[in-house]
């Protein structure tokens, strides 16, 4: 009888090998055969071991081969790891899968032969490099070592493989004939195979005495009982679950790079001041976004599946009025460079306090007598009251950037005094209709800045009708503004609500507060003065999508109208002011840009991109960020990481319960005639701490207990620290965890895990 | 060794049966198992996996979807519906065939007695392993915990044993109205390629003749109510009916077996008896596959014997009786137990006691060995031999320390 045992690791389908090998023998003559493999639960990967018996006659042992007459290891890496050669029977062989040299094995085995299997199963295409599948290789090499006919083992290999019969049987026959240390066939392997002889054994007296009964002392208590310590059941996994922390499409859309996620799970533990760190770390304006800010975070957070998103707006505005008054810190000057910042709108002032906190001495040079660019004189004080405005810029000032006012400057004016300069000057001269009379158009932008900052109404009385033409923020500020004025303000857009440029919610309010809007209708001509304009009038139809993707609108034939009103204001978009460049014309870009002068000069804000103030405090951010690369040659790269967000899908929607979202109350039913009182209320701290428990902690754990709770084997803990932790001595990989947690809060991979 | 190699002459020492009608495949025991209950034209199998079972009823589950097998397969819900969906089936006149495995068979114990006495035959293969501590590997504590259920239990030594047993099982099943379980070792058979004659479907078709017709087996046109109320003075009605047949299991064992044998070419009976005779100084008394390794022990101790009990429930005391009749009564008997019933001995000892009680006065040594799938190398069943030599005990457990 011969026996044969192998190694092998799980996953290389070795006992399926075996299987093939008793087949084969049975097909090379009238062999009794025996294959099965140590009977186990083995992981992929896990050292395995199957066993063949080949015999003339009847086999009459039914287990394990502990002295095998051929040892083979499928994979060479076992060597280091299990005693392979254990048991190896006197005058016995060993058939190793290696390339290296016999000599390397010679000292250690009498009796030892090599074949490059896994270079030949991979030049077969069998199996990958970190998983070659060489059984029918070594089949070859085994036929080889016994003297058998490799044709018939081609033919049952070729039947019995999953795949590719045609490249297994080659695979054998190339082994067949590649095996080093053999001339000719093992005479050995081939007497053991024939012999019928009943072999002799003789077992020393000592082993037959000690019968192996059990030390009584030892199993008083059953230990099963216990937690199932013995029984470490992780060795059965395959698949790792592990708690990993993901991105959150609220953090993740936030232009300004806020950690939403975070403050809004601090806000919810009542930890106001942490959360409001959170914000401040990459945004100065919480107070100015919480109201002015589209919400991108809201916008993408996931619970617009469920029922309504988190109200996150509301929450930065609380934490901005909270905090807006307190002192913060101020950092040391660090670097000899000077930076000038013109503009000091959300862009520069961002930019500079963050090169201020970073160590640079800073000054940023504003034309208006106040800073705040946009914020300041573009947005109504019913929008954003400038307490708010004028507290977190103080807060700027504190932490150390110098803020000059009534001061326009060209870079040029500054590159004796300064190493660089941040241009983010804005966009604040309103564009052309191209329209006959444009003259006569009085500029919604300037109209703002003259209203807010000098108090000049330009002549609008109660009742006057105005006709704001654009569709965009400026449209409806104006509007807003007019209405308050006592005028009848009617809104003109070429297009429909659908491709509105302008914040979907103030839309809104401006229409419940009396706005009227007329869409597809654009002017072609004005004529008229002083308090009595004509505007001529063409309806407009939508076409085909231009370049920015909307529909663009024409036309219609025929469908000229005029309307009579006492003012026309337009408000059809904005561009920056070139004097900071000499009226040189440069192509602007977010970051550093080639301005033909003796200072390198970086770009940021509403010039560069954006348009909304969260946009601007994010492209302050980049610039800083790339100001500081450019003088500590750091590496800086534009491009942006695109890391994987937790979408709807990964959500287990089941899990939350639908709670409506607490709205803030917005002022609709006043008389707005000479109201310029802010609209738009902020929540309580009660309301603050109730929405935010809406939050459903995309792809981070909270601690909700579900894996604990769904876990089988019940290797799933609480550690010293209050965290949820897979004890992986117990794990064995089901993934129950994974596909329970709420919130995508853990992964399910390959690797093996080890917790600090 | 070269010497060795010179003077090798093995042809005339192989023994290589082949059998006319058959075609010889590798396969392993679960497979064997089914292969058998298509041989046996099966008409309706539940199902339910478990560990090491599963195989058998997935193989099944293949040759019906071939279209191999013209058999109705249901999936169910848990081993308790299984037996009860086997139960509903064999009351319509189906033949029966399922396969389960430790935890599966003590949760369906319930429908194992209702089974038994409402007397419907079917085949049943269990893969044997114990319960708890949990445990997934060879034992055949499940299969003996059943033996009170009523159900005829037969142990298979190799694969072709089972595939061989189920076919006479269905005999002894439909002769008699009695459910009969065939019993495989865990993973040492069901997981085990080895050497498989299988009979071709005629040879098959002869043996086993369509299951006939009972008056009582219900229409499914014409629905009635089974299993009411039986009042004390029936009850034991019942019970006597049933202890007739089941007296008469062990001769139909043997009658089947030698029928068997002139039909297939391999000869069975309810106990097999290996170097039992005048030289004999000791008898090791097994079931299931630790049979083949003692088999091969033997052969270097030419004064040790081996009875083989195939049949285990209803116990075949006349034949264990017989096998051993030429024993003088001081030949020391052992009991090798792969299995643990909760009690002072083993249930193969408890059995023998039983048999011999008023017959024989032999004294039975127990060895537990091999539990929860621990292998029984031949080294095991030499310490057995030699503890039974030199220092027996009433009980001894081998190689638990």
């Amino acid at each position: 009888m011969l026996e044969i045992r192998g190694h092998a690791r799980g996953g290389q389908g070795m006992v399926t090998a075996f299987e093939i090998l008793a087949k084969i023998f049975s097909q090379l003559g009238d062999y009794h055969v025996q294959s099965f493999p140590a009977f186990g639960v083995e992981r992929t990967g896990a050292p395995i071991q199957a066993f063949l018996r080949v015999a003339k006659g009847e086999i009459l042992n039914r287990s394990n081969v502990y002295n095998p007459h051929l040892i083979v290891v499928f994979d060479e890496s076992l060597l280091e790891q299990v005693p392979v050669f254990d048991g190896l029977r006197e005058g016995g062989s060993v058939l190793l899968n290696t390339e290296r040299p016999l000599e390397n094995f010679k000292k250690e085995l009498e009796s030892v032969f090599t074949v490059p299997a896994t270079k030949i199963s991979l030049e077969k295409g069998l199996g990958s490099k970190s998983l070659p599948i060489v059984n029918a290789a070594m089949i070859g090499a085994i036929m080889k070592l016994i003297d058998a006919d490799i044709d018939i083992a081609k033919i049952v290999v070729g039947k019995n493989v999953p795949v590719k019969p045609e490249a297994n049987a080659e695979a054998s026959e190339i082994a067949f004939n590649s095996i080093v240390g053999l001339d000719k066939s093992d005479l050995k392997l081939h007497y053991f195979l024939n012999t019928t002889e009943i072999e002799k054994v003789d077992i020393d007296e000592n082993i037959l005495k000690a019968v192996g009964e059990p030390e009584i002392e030892k199993y008083k208590e059953p230990y099963w009982f216990q937690p199932m310590s013995l029984n470490k059941t992780g060795n059965w996994r395959v698949l790792t679950p592990e708690y990993e922390t993901k991105i959150a499409p609220c953090s993740s859309n936030c232009p300004a790079g806020t950690d939403v996620r975070e403050f809004i799970k601090l806000s919810g533990e009542g930890k106001f001041e942490e959360a409001v760190e959170v914000i401040y770390k990459h945004n100065p304006f919480p107070a100015v976004c919480g109201r002015v800010c589209p919400h991108f975070c809201e916008e993408a957070c996931n619970r617009n599946d469920l029922d309504e998103g988190v109200n996150i707006g509301a929450v930065e505005r609380f934490l901005g009025d909270r905090f807006k008054n307190t002192t913060p810190k101020k950092s040391s000057i660090q670097y000899e460079e000077k930076i000038a910042v013109i503009g000091g709108g959300p862009a520069g002032l961002t930019a500079a306090l963050q090169l201020r906190r970073r160590g640079y001495d800073v000054t940023v040079f504003e034309a208006a007598p106040l800073a705040g660019g946009m914020m300041r004189t573009g947005i109504p004080k019913f929008r954003l009251p400038d307490e708010a405005l004028d507290d977190e810029i103080k807060r700027i000032e504190e932490e150390g950037v110098k803020i000059i006012t009534n001061k326009r400057v060209k870079v040029k004016d500054l590159e004796n005094e300064f190493s660089a300069a941040i241009v983010s000057v804005g966009s604040h001269i309103g564009s052309k209709m191209n329209i006959a009379n444009e003259d006569l158009l009085l500029d919604g932008i300037k109209f703002l800045y003259d209203f807010k900052l000098n108090g000049n109404n330009h002549g609008i009385e109660k009742g006057d009708t105005v006709a704001i033409i654009g569709g965009g923020n400026t449209a409806i500020d104006v509007a807003r503004t007019a209405l308050r004025l006592g005028a009848v303000p009617t809104i003109y857009y070429r297009r429909t609500s659908n491709e509105m440029p302008a914040i979907a919610h103030e839309v809104d309010e401006a229409i419940a507060e009396g706005v009227k809007i007329e869409f597809l209708t654009t002017p072609v001509a004005l004529t008229g003065s002083d308090n009595e304009f004509t505007l001529s009038m063409i309806k407009m139809k939508l076409g085909e999508p231009d370049e920015s993707g909307r529909r663009k609108p024409v036309p219609v034939e025929d469908s000229e109208y005029t309307i009579n009103v006492n003012k026309v204001i337009a408000a059809i978009g904005q561009r920056f002011d070139e004097f900071v460049f000499d009226g040189n014309k440069i192509p602007v870009e977010q970051g550093k840009i080639d301005a033909d002068t003796n200072i390198p000069v970086f770009c940021a804000g509403d010039m560069a991109w954006g348009g909304t103030v969260t946009e601007a405090i994010g492209s302050g951010n980049k610039v800083s960020d790339e100001v500081h690369a450019f003088f500590r040659s750091l590496p800086y790269s534009h491009e942006e990481n695109h890391p994987t967000v937790v979408m709807p899908v990964d959500i287990n929607f089941t899990y939350y319960m639908p709670t409506p979202r607490i709205n803030n109350v917005v002022k609709h039913d006043i008389d707005f005639y000479g109201n310029f009182e802010e609209v738009v209320d902020g929540l309580k701290e009660e309301e603050i701490v109730k929405e935010t428990s809406r939050c459903m902690h995309c792809g981070e754990c909270f601690s909700c207990g579900n894996c604990y709770n769904y876990c089988p084997d019940a290797a799933i803990h609480l550690d010293d620290d209050g965290r949820l932790r897979i004890d992986y001595d117990y794990c064995k990989g089901c993934g129950i965890c994974v596909q329970e947690c709420p919130c995508s809060a853990m992964t399910f991979n390959l690797k093996e895990v080890v917790y600090d | 060794m070269t010497e060795k190699i010179k003077e090798m002459k093995t042809e005339e020492k192989v023994s290589f049966n082949t059998y006319p009608r058959h075609e010889q495949r590798i396969m392993k025991g679960n497979f064997a198992a089914s292969e058998a209950a298509k041989l046996c034209r099966i008409g309706f199998i539940p199902a339910y996996p478990i560990t090491p079972q599963t195989t058998i009823v997935e193989d099944l589950s293949d040759k019906v979807g071939r279209g191999e097998l013209d058999a109705e397969y249901v999936n169910m819900d848990s081993e308790h519906s299984v037996f009860a969906a086997a139960m509903g089936a064999a009351l319509t006149g189906e033949r029966v065939f399922t396969a389960t495995a430790g935890q599966g068979l003590f949760y369906a114990h319930e429908v194992l007695h209702a089974i038994a006495h409402y007397r419907l035959p079917m085949v049943v293969c269990n893969v044997g392993r114990p319960s708890i501590p949990w445990n997934i590997w060879s034992d055949q504590t499940d299969s003996l915990a059943q033996r009170d259920t009523g159900w005829v239990q037969f142990y298979g030594e190799s694969s072709q044993e089972v595939l061989d047993t189920v076919i006479q099982a269905y005999i002894i099943a439909e002769t008699l109205d009695l459910p009969v379980f065939v019993v495989l070792d865990a993973f040492y058979q069901s997981h085990t390629s080895e050497n498989v004659w299988v009979p071709d479907q005629s040879l098959v078709d002869e043996f086993l003749p369509p299951k006939k017709s009972k008056p009582y087996e219900i229409d499914v046109t014409n629905p009635k109510a089974v299993g009411g109320l039986v009042q004390p003075e029936h009850y034991g009605k019942f019970n006597y009916e049933y202890w007739v047949d089941l007296l008469k299991v062990e001769d139909l064992a043997n009658e089947v077996g030698e029928k068997f044998g002139k039909h297939f070419g391999r000869d069975y009976r309810a106990v097999e008896a290996v170097n039992i005779g005048p030289q004999t100084k000791m008898v090791l008394v097994t079931i299931s596959s630790i049979t083949t390794t003692a088999r091969g022990v033997i052969r270097n101790h030419p004064d040790v014997g081996l009875l083989k009990l195939r049949l285990f429930h209803p116990f075949p005391k006349n034949s264990v009786l017989e096998a051993v009749k030429d024993l003088s009564n001081d030949v020391p008997f052992v009991t090798i137990e792969r299995n643990f019933v909760g009690d002072k001995v083993g249930a193969i000892k408890q059995e023998m006691e039983r048999a011999f009680y008023r017959e024989r006065s032999n004294p039975i040594y127990d060895a537990f060995t091999g539990h929860g799938g621990k292998d029984v190398p031949p080294v095991t069943i030499e310490k057995i031999i030699y503890r039974i030599k030199n220092n027996p005990k009433d009980v001894t457990w081998i190689d638990v320390e």
